[in-house]
């Protein structure tokens, strides 16, 4: 485009317009960081919290969700500082998404935190697969891509059948809807985003 | 054939007209987005983007990040609604055009 005052004629500007409004809407896609992330370090943190109750019982068997959701808060923190800031153009979607994860954090950590210590561990599990399926949809819905959302459906029937499972088995169900709603929707985006990345290089 | 509407000349310009459809997508962006994607020149983007903040249709933030200049171009509501008037001017135009 050299030059500002070339003359258009209105098929012109309708074209340009369009080609312009796709072109802002290309190489913004999320790269699946946060669900990977979040996905992982829940899945390590349950699955160490039952070896830790069930394979080598000890009384500090919450440890693993101590020191990984920390880990996981201060990671997101440095990405976002990092990675996300850096980002040339900021979408009404991003928005969107900054507000949801500041709501999924707040309430996860109130859970983790404060919910546990006050009514016991047992009965924290299904509050933290609601608070997943929620940030799942609406990430599903923001991002348009279906995998998230059937995640937070899958993580939204957990939550709901773990009411009428022993809390034996409550936390392998978390693991589940993690797996589930995250780990693997999360790998689909992130070779999605690939995939986009290598179209507009090509 | 409908009578025709004068088009918004701030907006019928190649790159004004291109920057204002890059930002009514986004919330904000900055001006290496805005380069890369129109295939502008500096100089020109600038210009343009000049007469585009001094019509009130965007709004420049100018700020520093890593001790380097760095400018944001956020669409006010005024610009959101010329841009609008003229794609409906357009719109017009062309069906008058080909009834």
């Amino acid at each position: 485009m050299d030059t500002d005052e070339k003359p258009l004629n209105e098929q012109a500007s309708l074209a340009l317009i369009n080609r312009m409004i796709n072109s802002a809407q290309q190489g913004v896609s999320d790269n699946g960081f946060y669900f990977l992330l979040w996905g992982w370090l829940v899945f390590a943190a349950a699955m160490g919290n039952w070896t830790l109750i069930h394979v080598f019982p000890t009384e500090l068997n919450w440890l693993p969700w101590a020191i990984l959701m920390p880990l996981g808060g201060i990671v997101s923190g440095i990405y976002g500082w990092k990675v996300e800031r850096k980002k040339k153009v900021k979408t009404y979607a991003d928005e969107v998404m900054d507000y949801v994860a500041a709501a999924f954090l707040i309430a996860l950590f109130s859970v983790l935190f404060v919910f546990s210590w006050k009514l016991g561990w047992a009965t924290t599990y299904p509050f933290i697969m609601i608070i997943y399926g929620i940030w799942l949809f609406v990430s599903g819905g923001v991002l348009k891509f279906r995998p998230l959302i059937y995640g937070g459906l899958i993580n939204f029937a957990c939550a709901i059948g773990s009411l009428w499972i022993h809390s034996y088995h409550m936390i392998l169900v978390l693991a589940f809807a993690v797996l589930a709603g995250y780990i693997i929707p999360g790998h689909l985006l992130k070779a999605k985003y690939n995939r986009e990345k290598h179209n507009a290089a090509v | 054939m409908l009578p025709f509407k004068d088009l918004d000349p701030i907006l019928h310009s190649q790159l004004r007209l291109a920057v204002i459809s890059l930002l009514i997508s986004v919330r904000e962006a900055e001006f290496t987005f805005l380069k890369e994607k129109t295939g502008a020149t500096a100089g020109n983007l600038s210009v343009q983007i000049g007469k585009l903040k001094d019509a009130g249709y965007i709004d420049v933030e100018k700020k520093f990040r890593d001790n380097y200049p760095l400018t944001i171009c956020r669409i006010t509501p005024k610009g959101t609604k010329a841009f609008h008037e003229y794609v409906k001017a357009i719109q017009q135009y062309i069906n008058s055009s080909n009834k």
